[in-house]
């Protein structure tokens, strides 16, 4: 592993000049917001913020995505063309370590002994991430810690940069991380000296992450507890809108459907929300989720207890958006704060 | 008045006059009060009313009112009851709950308004303007004033310039119908100023509204919390939903976004109070309200009449007089 320092002010150069080769996709002020978008050519990014109102997932996992497109002809159908949309070698800079560990989770999804999903992994391939560790906790609603993350952590990065005051820590972690460096050119070497300083960190920010939730106690009473009056207390304020499953970096779901127009046609798919009445109904009109109590169970189930059990890890990483951006502040913090209690 | 709504609340749930009362209590974040539903009398203390009270509760009303018509479907006739909700209702909550009465959602004897005077609640996304975007780790009203926390220190602004921009210019801060009042009528609010952003926006030349247009929906995620927060938009499938036939493509082609918001925002033509409900939820902050705003003030300048605001007047779209202005009426063949 090579570990570099790269001084403060010339972060957000170093990131411009590759955004002019390369696909970069970074944090940028866009109006009011601050959200993760693909940069122009010799934009600068953010590189002091806190944290961005989306997650990067929609670089991997994009909120509308084209699966084959088709055309009927005399013959019947012909397909134009079934494999992924071509994708370029990309950057995803400035990703926190709580968002680059949803990709990990959601890796035991798209790509897994049992399911290959070729538009998701060629993306993710493709991509190098450079993540910037949380030496201090970016909101009082992050929580990481609770559900097996670390403010600091490397999991699932290529490069992690860790902010020592003057300069950053480099530590390119990967071949793709090693590659990056390469383009980037020459960068000063770290000393032992900064490597400690890092260390310090790792304790000092670990602690600063104030809230907690026990994200892992819950487990046992969820498997035991599908039908019990506690679900019937939180959902009533919900709006059923996606704000919650759209800003989550580990949400996944997603439906496909055709669009046609004329003779052609192409096969997309399209993030879906359990909060929506639409989700898991049949064509039949049956649906097994009739009621908001229902679907909200379900999120919180498939995070807390199907993930677990699928996967052996929490699908929440404690990023503290949804806590942040939920219209009417329902805060799964304390529902599942709620739960441990009952 | 918090201790009036409470006391009012438990007489009404004590008494039997309701099933269930539809308020605000306190949230978990700084500048937030949530919507909540007591049904007895000891958590009656849970209602909070403050500044930051910003969500339309007739929303609320009809989808209980409406959810418990459905559990009824399979009961015998005779058999059937009736749920008695409560609601904790502003100026603007009222005037929805008027829209719902004339739209035949639900009868008047199934709600019971608790009707509030209103100064205003705070715009949470005004508050973080306020503070370059740092993390509001508190919030308190003292006065006129309004102090936010960040870690950076505290930050006092005037009330008045953290308020809604529904609110600042509303008409109706006080209920329009209630079967209780609490508290003395609201003093008016900057009536005069109310149309001056739209005005300046029709003046803009064609090509500018249309840009400011589609920039803003460029924000837009599709996420549904305007319109699943929005008292007028209680259809029980959306056309954006619908799939035969399919009006609106899934996803965030901005085609489909910009299509989902204009038809969504023409459906709130003569139906749209101005709560800012809409604007408030919205994660992305899309300013809906201006497009919202010119369809009120044709409303009103056209028909003379504003969304809500009088029981005994019905809506501009259910309503027909020989004298109704037509020249808008597009005819294809004319401008060929």
């Amino acid at each position: 592993m090579e570990k570099r320092l790269i001084a403060k002010d010339a972060l957000a150069g170093i990131i411009k000049k590759l955004s002019e080769k390369m696909v970069v996709y970074a944090p940028v002020k866009d109006e009011d917001n601050i959200c993760f978008r693909v940069l122009e050519k010799g934009q600068e990014p953010l590189v002091n913020y806190a944290n961005t109102k989306n997650a990067p997932k929609n670089f991997f996992f994009p909120q509308t995505e084209t699966m084959m497109r088709y055309m009927r002809t005399e013959r019947g159908m012909e397909l134009k063309s079934a494999e992924a949309e071509d994708v370029p070698e990309a950057l995803l800079f400035g990703a926190r370590p709580c968002d680059v560990r949803s990709f990990v989770l959601l890796d035991n999804v798209f790509d897994q002994d049992e399911y290959q999903d070729p538009y998701y992994i060629d993306k993710r391939k493709k991509t190098t991430i450079v993540s910037l560790a949380c030496v201090t906790p970016p909101y009082s609603t992050c929580f990481c810690t609770s559900v097996g993350g670390h403010p600091m952590s490397s999991e699932g990065a290529d490069v992690l940069l860790t902010d020592l005051g003057g300069n950053y820590l480099a530590e390119f972690l990967t071949p793709k991380g090693e590659a990056l460096l390469s383009q980037i050119g020459d960068l000063a070497a770290a000393d032992e000296g900064a490597a400690a300083a890092k260390e310090e960190l790792v304790k000092k920010s670990e602690s600063e992450i104030k809230s907690k939730v026990a994200g892992s106690e819950i487990k046992p009473w969820l498997d035991e507890n599908f039908e019990h009056p506690f679900w019937d207390t939180i959902h009533k304020s919900c709006l059923a809108c996606g704000t919650c499953t759209y800003l989550c970096p580990t949400c996944h779901c997603f439906d496909i459907s055709d669009q046609v127009k004329g003779a052609d046609g192409k096969r997309i798919r399209a993030w879906d929300s359990c909060m929506y009445w639409l989700f898991t109904i049949e064509t039949s009109g049956h649906n097994p989720r009739t009621s908001q109590k229902q679907r909200w169970r379900q999120r919180l189930l498939h995070k807390f207890r199907y993930f677990v059990d699928n996967f052996g890890a929490i699908a929440c990483v404690g990023c503290g958006r949804g806590v942040l951006y939920w219209p009417v502040n329902i805060d799964i913090r304390k529902d599942v704060n709620d739960i441990s209690k009952l | 008045m918090e201790k009036q709504i409470r006391e009012t609340a438990k007489e009404l749930l004590a008494g039997k006059k309701v099933d269930v009362i539809i308020g605000y209590e306190q949230g978990t974040l700084p500048l937030q009060a949530t919507p909540c539903f007591i049904d007895n009398v000891d958590d009656a203390d849970k209602l909070v009313w403050n500044a930051f009270c910003s969500q339309n509760l007739a929303k609320y009303v009809h989808d209980v009112i409406h959810r418990h018509k459905e559990s009824q479907v399979r009961v015998k006739p005779e058999e059937r009851t009736k749920k008695i909700v409560g609601v904790v209702a502003r100026g603007c909550t009222t005037r929805s709950l008027v829209i719902h009465l004339q739209e035949r959602q639900y009868s008047r004897d199934e709600i019971v308004i608790i009707g509030v005077p209103c100064t205003g609640y705070v715009s949470k996304k005004k508050a973080a303007i306020r503070v370059d975007g740092a993390e509001i780790l508190g919030s308190a009203v003292s006065g006129n004033d309004i102090v936010l926390t960040t870690a950076g220190g505290d930050t006092t602004a005037p009330l008045q310039e953290l308020l809604s921009d529904s609110c600042l210019t509303c008409r109706f801060n006080n209920p329009i119908i209630a079967d209780v009042t609490v508290g003395e009528p609201a003093p008016p609010m900057n009536v005069d100023a109310e149309y001056h952003d739209v005005v300046k926006f029709e003046n803009l030349p064609d090509e500018e509204r249309w840009a400011y247009f589609t920039k803003e929906m460029a924000k837009c995620m599709r996420c549904f919390a305007c319109r699943n927060t929005c008292p007028s938009c209680y259809c029980k499938v959306c056309f954006a939903e619908q799939s035969q036939p399919n009006w609106v493509g899934v996803g965030v082609d901005d085609t489909d976004v910009q299509m989902f918001q204009l038809m969504r925002i023409f459906h709130m033509a003569g139906r749209c109070v101005d709560c800012g409900a809409c604007v408030e939820v919205c994660p992305m902050g899309v300013d809906l309200r201006k497009f919202l705003k010119k369809l009120d003030k044709d409303g009103f300048e056209l028909f003379q009449s504003r969304a809500g605001a009088d029981m005994e007047k019905p809506p501009i779209l259910s309503s027909f007089a020989m004298e109704d202005r037509q020249e808008f009426i597009y005819e294809p063949e004319e401008h060929a």
